[in-house]
C-alpha cells in the first residue's frame, strides 16, 4: 500500500470520524435510548435487557471496539474540529448557522455528560466490581437514586436532548458531506426527516428519565447470588 | 550558448492583456510579468454584458465574415481600418471557439451549440453571449489560463501596480516600464524587451459614463505625453441605454433591446401616469416609427442622438425628465430571467424597481472611446494582415504596444455592439507572435542598455511624486476630476457645436490652473491612491484637450461624432447604392446628370466632397504641452465608403 | 433650516500593522445616493464630524455594478458590496468596516490574495491545447451550461468567507468559493479529463472534509450561487474518489 500523506490522512480521519458519528456511535445512542425506554413497559422488561447485555459474551471486548475507542476518538476529533472554526451567529444568524453552532456546543455538552454518566454508573460497576446478572440491579438502584433529585433529572434532560441533537443534525452533516443529498430541495426534506428521528430519540429519553422519576421501583437480581 | 528568454511587459489585466499574455506565454518563447492595477479578475473588461460577435451563421442566415466586416466598417461610419477589420472579422469565428474550449459557459441551441442573439447595427443573430455577462465570462476564463501559466512558472502577476511610464532609451525606443507600488508607494522600474500597454479607455474623463473608477485612460496619456500619436479622441460612443445614478451610470446591455426590448416615450409631454396605465395608442415608439428596418437596434449613435432628440428638442421625457422607457414587460417572466437574469437584477438591485414588471427608465451615457492609440500593422503582397510583424499593434514608439480599447483601428466613428469583446480578445492574441518577433530582433537587448536609462526614469518619477505628495493647494483633487467631468458632460457630448466647443476647449486652460493648485489630501505614506489620483487627474485633463479639441477642428457629422451643423442632410428615399452606381459610372467615364435625381446626386456630391476632406484618422500629438492635430487617410481598400442609412 | 445628512462611522486602520480606529462622518443627503457615493463624497471633502482635513477613507472599488467584487466590505455588520448598498433601503448611522477574514491593507481595504491562490491550488482552469483554432469545442447541454454559468458568475469578491464559521484567519480553509470551482471545471467535458488532479486538492487540509456545513456562504453569497449544492457534489465526487482508491487501486 503506498504511504499516506498527511493531507490524505487527515481527510480520512475527518471523513471516518463523519462516519463513526453514525456506525457505531449514533447505532449505540439509538439502540441504548431504546432499549431503556423499556423501563416504560415496566422493570422486569427493563432488567432483562440490561441482564441480556451484560451477559453477552466478549462484552469488554464489543464495549471497547464499538463504544469507548469511537468515542473517545469521535470526542478528540470533535475538540480539533471546534477549535478549527470560529462561531459568528451573532452577525450572520441563519438557520443552518446556528444549526452549525449547536451541533459544536451540544458536542462540547455531551462530552461533559458522557464524563458524568460513565463516572456515575460504569464507573463504580467497575469499581465494585457487578457484573453479569449484579449489573441490573446496582445501576437501576444508581438511576432510582439519579432521578430522585431536579438535578439529576436536569443534568439527564440536557445530556439526553444534546446527544439527540447532535445526532440527528450529524446524520444529516454525514449525508451532506458524504454527498448523499445534494440539492436544495434534498437537504431540506432530509432535514425535516432527520429532526423527527432526532425527535422520536428524544421522546424515548425524556420517557425513561419520567418513568425513573415517578415510579423508583426497587428490583433485585434476577438470578439468586 | 542558449538563448536567453525574451522579457515582456503587458499592463492590464483586461480581456486584451490576458490574451495577449495567454498568446505570448504558449510560445515558450518569452517571460511575460503582467501589470495591473488590482486583482485580475475585477478589470473593467467584466461590465461588458452583451455578448461578442462571431459570424458563424448557426442559423442559417446566411450571415459571413464579410457580413460583419460589411456591419462593422459601415456601423463605424467607414472610418476603421479596414484590413485590420477584416482579418478580426475572419478570425472572430475561432476566438469564439477558442474560447468555449476554455470553458465560457455560452449560451447553447437545444442541440448543444452555440446559441446566438441579435445586436445593433446588423440584421443577423451574430452574437454569441454567456447568459448577460458575457465579458465577466470571457475575463475568468482567460484569467484562468493565465492562472495556469502562472502555475507553471511562466508569469509573474504585479497586481495593485501602476504603469507610470515607458522607458525610453536615447533613440526613443521603449526598453521597459517605470513601476509603482500602489501598497509600499515604492517607484522601480522594469526592463523587458516589449511593452504591451491593454490598459482600457478614457470614459473616466466624463462624469456621467458606464466606466469603472480604473478607466482614466492615463496609461495611454502617459504614452501620447511621451511622443506616441493618439489617433480619434473624439470619437466618444455613447450608449443609449444606462440606469442613472449618482456614483455611475450603470450599463443597461444592448441586449435588453436584442431580446425584444423597445424604447417609447408617451406621446404627451409631461405624462406622469404609470406607464403599465399609458395604452398602446398613446405610446411613441419612436426608433420603430423612424427606422422600420432596424427599429430599436440601430447602432448606439443613432439611438443615443434620437433618444437625446425626444428628450430636449421634443420635451418628451419621462415626466418632463431626461429619461425614456426601456420596455421588457410583454416577454414573459422565464424567458427574461433565462436570457437577461444578471442585468435584469442588476437593474432591480439599485433602482428597486422590477424590469420584468415595469419598464425600465434609461439614459445615455458615456460608453467608449473608438479613438485611442494610434498602432501601426503591416499587410502582405495580397493585402492581408501579415501575422508575425512586429509593426503589428506597436504604437509611433518603437517597442511600445497598445491594445483592446486603448488602441484606435477596429471601429472607426462608432462601434457596434459586442465588437468590443471581439476587438479586444482578437488585438491581444494578433499581436502575440509580432511581439515576440520584434523582442527577437530589437537591436540591444536590455541589458546592453545604459543603466543610466532607467535610472534617470526612476529618478524623475521619484521625484515627481515627492512634489505630487507635497502639494498644498487649496483644490480638492477628487471634486476637480468631478468639475472636469460636468464640463466635458454640458459640452462635448452627443450634439457638438463649435462655440460650445470652443467654449470648453479654453475652459480647460483654467482646469489646468486650477490643477495647480491642487492639495495631495492624504498624507499617509502607505497605500495611498491620491498622489496616484493626482497624476491621472493631469492625464485626463490632458485627454480632455485631446478630445474637445479633436471634436472642434472635424467640422463634419460622422458616427459619434454628430455636429448638426455640417450634417450632410440624407434625402429621405435616398438609397446607399445610388452612391455605388454613382462612383462605378463615375469611374466608367462621366456620370449623366439624369442618372439620379437631383437631389441625390447633390447629396452624393457632397458626400464625397465631406469624405475627400473628413474621412481621415485625426492623430493628435503632444507639443508644447497641447495636442497638436494632423489627419491621415484611412485605409478603404476594400470597401467604398457609402452613406450610412439604417431604415 | 436642517439638511437631512447621512451618517457613517467608519472602522479605519492607517496599515496592515497600525491599530484600527473609528471615525465618524456626516455628509449631506441625496437621492440614488449608496455607500460608494458616500464614499466619494467623503474624499471630495474628507472632514470627521468633529476634525477637519483628516485622510479620505481608503477603499477597493472598480465596476460599481457588482460585477467586479473589488468594494466588498461589512456593512452594519454584514459583509456585502458597497455598491449595491442603498443609502435609502439601510439603517442609519451606517457602520463600515473592512472584512474581518483577510488582512487588512488599509481602511476598508484588504488583499483577498488567499482566494487567489486557493483558485491556484484547486486547479481552476480547463486544459486545453493551445489557442491554435482547433475547431469547436465540445457539445454541452444548455441545462449543464446553465449550472455552470451560475457558478462561474463567482467574482471572488469573498461573502461567502467573510460569513463561514469555519473559514478564518489563520487556518488554512480553501473555502465555498473555491470548491465551487472545482465543480465549476469537473462540470466543463475538457475539464473533466483532469477532474482527478481538482479533487485531490480538495481532499487535504483545509479542504472540502473542514465544511461544518453551516451554509452561511450560500446565504451571503451576493450571487446566489448554489455554493452548498457545490459544497454537496464535491464532498460526492471526493468521497467516491475514497472509496475507489481505497477498494479499486
Amino acid at each position: 500500500m503506498a504511504k499516506i500523506t498527511q493531507d490524505q490522512a487527515h481527510f480520512l480521519l475527518l471523513k471516518i470520524n463523519s462516519l463513526m458519528g453514525l456506525i457505531p456511535i449514533g447505532v449505540f445512542l439509538a439502540f441504548h435510548l431504546g432499549i431503556n425506554a423499556l423501563r416504560t413497559v415496566g422493570p422486569l422488561q427493563y432488567q432483562l435487557s440490561i441482564d441480556l447485555i451484560n451477559n453477552l459474551p466478549f462484552l469488554f471486548g464489543i464495549e471497547i471496539a464499538f463504544i469507548y475507542a469511537p468515542l473517545l476518538f469521535h470526542s478528540m476529533m470533535g475538540f480539533y474540529i471546534y477549535f478549527s472554526g470560529k462561531r459568528n451567529v451573532g452577525h450572520y444568524g441563519y438557520p443552518r448557522n446556528w444549526r452549525y453552532t449547536l451541533q459544536r456546543i451540544t458536542g462540547l455538552i455531551v462530552f461533559a455528560f458522557l464524563i458524568y454518566h460513565l463516572g456515575t454508573t460504569v464507573a463504580p460497576k467497575i469499581f465494585y466490581g457487578k457484573h453479569q446478572f449484579l449489573a441490573a440491579p446496582f445501576l437501576m438502584d444508581i438511576m432510582n437514586a439519579e432521578f430522585q433529585t431536579w438535578s439529576g433529572r436536569i443534568i439527564y434532560l440536557i445530556g439526553i436532548s444534546s446527544a439527540t441533537f447532535h445526532f440527528a443534525n450529524g446524520l444529516w452533516g454525514f449525508c451532506v458531506s458524504w454527498g448523499i443529498i445534494i440539492g436544495q430541495n434534498a437537504q431540506r426534506n432530509a432535514s425535516i426527516v432527520f429532526a423527527m428521528v432526532g425527535l422520536v430519540l428524544t421522546f424515548l429519553g425524556f420517557a425513561t428519565v419520567l418513568e425513573f422519576s415517578l415510579n423508583p421501583i426497587p428490583v433485585t437480581p434476577t438470578v439468586g447470588e | 550558448m542558449a538563448q536567453r528568454k525574451k522579457k515582456i511587459i503587458i499592463v492590464g489585466g483586461g480581456l486584451a492583456g490576458l490574451s495577449a499574455a495567454m498568446k505570448i506565454c504558449e510560445s515558450d518563447q518569452a517571460e511575460v510579468t503582467l501589470v495591473a492595477y488590482q486583482s485580475l479578475k475585477r478589470s473593467h473588461s467584466v461590465c461588458a454584458q452583451g455578448g461578442i460577435n462571431a459570424a458563424i451563421d448557426s442559423k442559417g442566415e446566411g450571415d459571413s465574415p464579410d457580413n460583419h466586416f460589411y456591419d462593422t466598417i459601415k456601423g463605424g461610419d467607414f472610418l476603421a481600418e479596414q484590413p485590420l477589420v477584416r482579418d478580426m472579422c475572419y478570425k472572430a469565428p475561432a476566438i469564439i471557439h477558442l474560447m468555449d474550449r476554455m470553458g465560457v459557459a455560452f449560451n447553447r441551441t437545444p442541440e448543444g451549440h452555440l446559441a446566438f442573439r441579435r445586436f445593433g447595427g446588423t440584421l443577423y443573430s451574430r452574437t454569441a453571449f454567456s447568459g448577460a455577462t458575457t465579458g465577466q465570462q470571457l475575463v475568468y476564463s482567460l484569467d484562468e489560463q493565465i492562472r495556469k501559466y502562472e502555475h507553471d512558472g511562466l508569469v509573474q502577476k504585479m497586481v495593485w501596480h501602476e504603469y507610470l511610464g515607458a522607458v525610453l532609451d536615447s533613440k526613443g525606443v521603449c526598453r521597459g516600464a517605470i513601476i509603482h507600488d500602489l501598497r509600499t508607494n515604492e517607484i522601480f522600474t522594469l526592463a523587458g524587451d516589449a511593452v504591451i500597454l491593454a490598459t482600457g479607455g478614457p470614459s473616466q474623463v466624463y462624469a456621467g459614463s458606464t466606466a469603472s473608477t480604473v478607466n482614466t485612460g492615463a496609461a495611454a496619456t502617459m504614452a501620447y505625453m511621451q511622443g506616441a500619436k493618439y489617433a480619434n479622441g473624439e470619437f466618444i460612443q455613447i450608449h443609449p441605454t444606462a440606469i442613472p445614478g449618482r456614483d455611475k451610470l450603470r450599463l443597461m446591455s444592448e441586449s435588453a433591446r436584442g431580446e425584444g426590448g423597445r424604447i417609447w416615450v408617451p406621446k404627451r409631454e409631461g405624462d406622469t401616469r404609470d406607464p403599465l396605465k399609458i395604452p398602446e395608442m398613446e405610446r411613441y415608439y419612436f426608433l420603430e416609427e423612424k427606422y422600420p428596418l432596424f427599429g430599436n437596434l440601430v447602432p448606439r449613435d443613432v439611438a443615443s442622438r434620437e433618444i437625446y432628440d425626444v428628450v430636449y428638442n421634443q420635451n418628451l421625457g419621462i415626466g418632463g425628465q431626461s429619461m425614456v422607457y426601456l420596455d421588457l414587460t410583454h416577454k414573459s417572466k422565464e424567458f427574461l430571467q433565462d436570457r437577461l437574469g444578471g442585468i435584469l437584477d442588476i437593474y432591480k438591485k439599485f433602482t428597486g424597481d422590477d424590469p420584468k414588471l415595469t419598464p425600465m427608465k434609461i439614459f445615455p451615457a458615456v460608453h467608449y472611446s473608438m479613438g485611442g492609440l494610434w498602432t501601426d500593422y503591416e499587410t502582405d503582397s495580397a493585402g492581408m494582415i501579415e501575422p508575425k510583424s512586429p509593426r503589428n499593434q506597436m504604437t509611433s514608439i518603437q517597442g511600445l504596444y497598445a491594445a483592446g480599447e486603448a488602441d484606435c483601428h477596429y471601429h472607426g466613428a462608432n462601434r457596434l455592439g459586442a465588437n468590443s469583446l471581439l476587438s479586444c480578445i482578437y488585438t491581444g492574441l494578433m499581436m502575440g507572435p509580432g511581439v515576440l518577433s520584434y523582442a527577437a530582433q530589437v537591436s540591444k537587448s536590455t541589458e546592453d542598455v545604459p543603466s543610466s536609462v532607467f535610472d534617470d526614469a526612476k529618478s524623475y518619477w521619484t521625484g515627481r511624486f515627492k512634489s505630487i505628495s507635497q502639494l498644498n493647494g487649496r483644490e480638492n483633487p477628487y471634486k476637480l476630476h468631478r468639475d472636469l467631468g460636468e464640463m466635458m458632460m454640458a459640452n462635448v457630448l452627443i450634439v457638438r457645436d463649435n462655440k460650445t466647443l470652443e467654449k470648453a476647449f479654453n475652459s480647460i486652460s483654467d482646469f489646468e490652473t486650477r490643477f495647480k493648485d491642487v492639495k495631495c489630501v492624504d498624507s499617509n505614506d502607505w497605500a495611498n491612491p491620491t498622489p496616484s489620483f493626482i497624476n491621472q487627474l493631469y492625464c485626463m485633463i490632458q485627454l480632455s484637450k485631446i478630445i474637445t479639441k479633436g471634436a472642434l477642428m472635424r467640422d463634419e457629422f460622422r458616427g459619434a461624432h454628430y455636429k448638426p451643423e455640417f450634417d450632410l442632410k440624407q434625402p429621405s428615399d435616398f438609397d446607399p447604392h445610388e452612391y455605388i452606381h454613382y462612383q462605378e459610372q463615375k469611374n466608367f467615364g462621366e456620370v449623366k446628370d439624369d442618372a439620379f435625381p437631383k437631389s441625390h446626386l447633390d447629396y452624393m456630391k457632397r458626400f464625397e466632397a465631406n469624405n475627400n476632406k473628413w474621412l481621415k484618422t485625426s492623430i493628435a500629438q503632444f507639443e508644447d504641452n497641447q495636442p497638436n492635430i494632423t489627419y491621415a487617410d484611412v485605409n478603404t481598400s476594400l470597401m467604398i465608403p457609402r452613406p450610412r442609412k439604417y431604415d | 433650516m436642517s439638511q437631512k445628512t447621512i451618517k457613517l462611522k467608519i472602522k479605519r486602520q492607517d496599515n496592515p500593522r497600525s491599530k484600527p480606529y473609528w471615525q465618524e462622518f456626516e455628509i449631506p443627503y441625496q437621492p440614488l445616493s449608496n455607500v460608494i457615493s458616500c464614499l466619494q463624497d467623503i474624499q471630495k471633502s474628507p472632514a470627521t464630524a468633529n476634525e477637519l482635513g483628516v485622510n479620505p477613507v481608503i477603499w477597493d472599488c472598480s465596476c460599481l455594478e457588482e460585477v467586479c467584487g473589488s468594494c466588498t466590505m461589512i456593512i452594519n455588520g454584514r459583509v456585502r458590496q458597497a455598491c449595491t448598498a442603498l443609502v435609502d433601503q439601510i439603517e442609519s448611522p451606517i457602520v463600515l468596516e473592512p472584512m474581518s477574514k483577510f488582512p487588512v491593507v488599509r481602511d476598508l481595504m484588504v488583499d483577498r490574495n488567499r482566494m487567489f491562490r486557493a483558485l491556484k491550488k484547486v486547479k481552476a482552469w480547463v486544459d486545453i491545447d493551445g489557442s491554435q483554432d482547433l475547431g469547436e469545442g465540445p457539445i454541452m447541454a444548455d441545462s449543464v451550461r446553465a449550472t455552470r454559468y451560475t457558478l462561474s458568475e463567482c467574482m471572488t469578491c469573498g461573502c461567502c468567507l467573510e460569513a463561514c464559521p469555519q473559514y478564518t484567519k489563520d487556518n488554512s480553509f480553501l473555502g465555498a468559493a473555491a470548491f465551487s470551482q472545482v465543480r465549476l471545471f469537473n462540470l466543463h467535458p475538457t475539464g473533466a479529463m483532469h477532474a482527478d488532479e481538482r479533487l485531490e486538492e480538495v481532499m487535504g487540509k483545509g479542504g472540502i472534509a473542514d465544511c461544518g456545513n453551516a451554509q452561511a456562504c450560500v446565504e451571503a453569497c451576493p450571487k446566489n450561487i448554489p455554493l452548498t449544492d457545490s459544497i454537496a457534489d464535491i464532498s460526492r465526487q471526493t468521497s467516491l474518489k475514497l472509496l475507489k482508491d481505497l477498494l479499486l487501486k
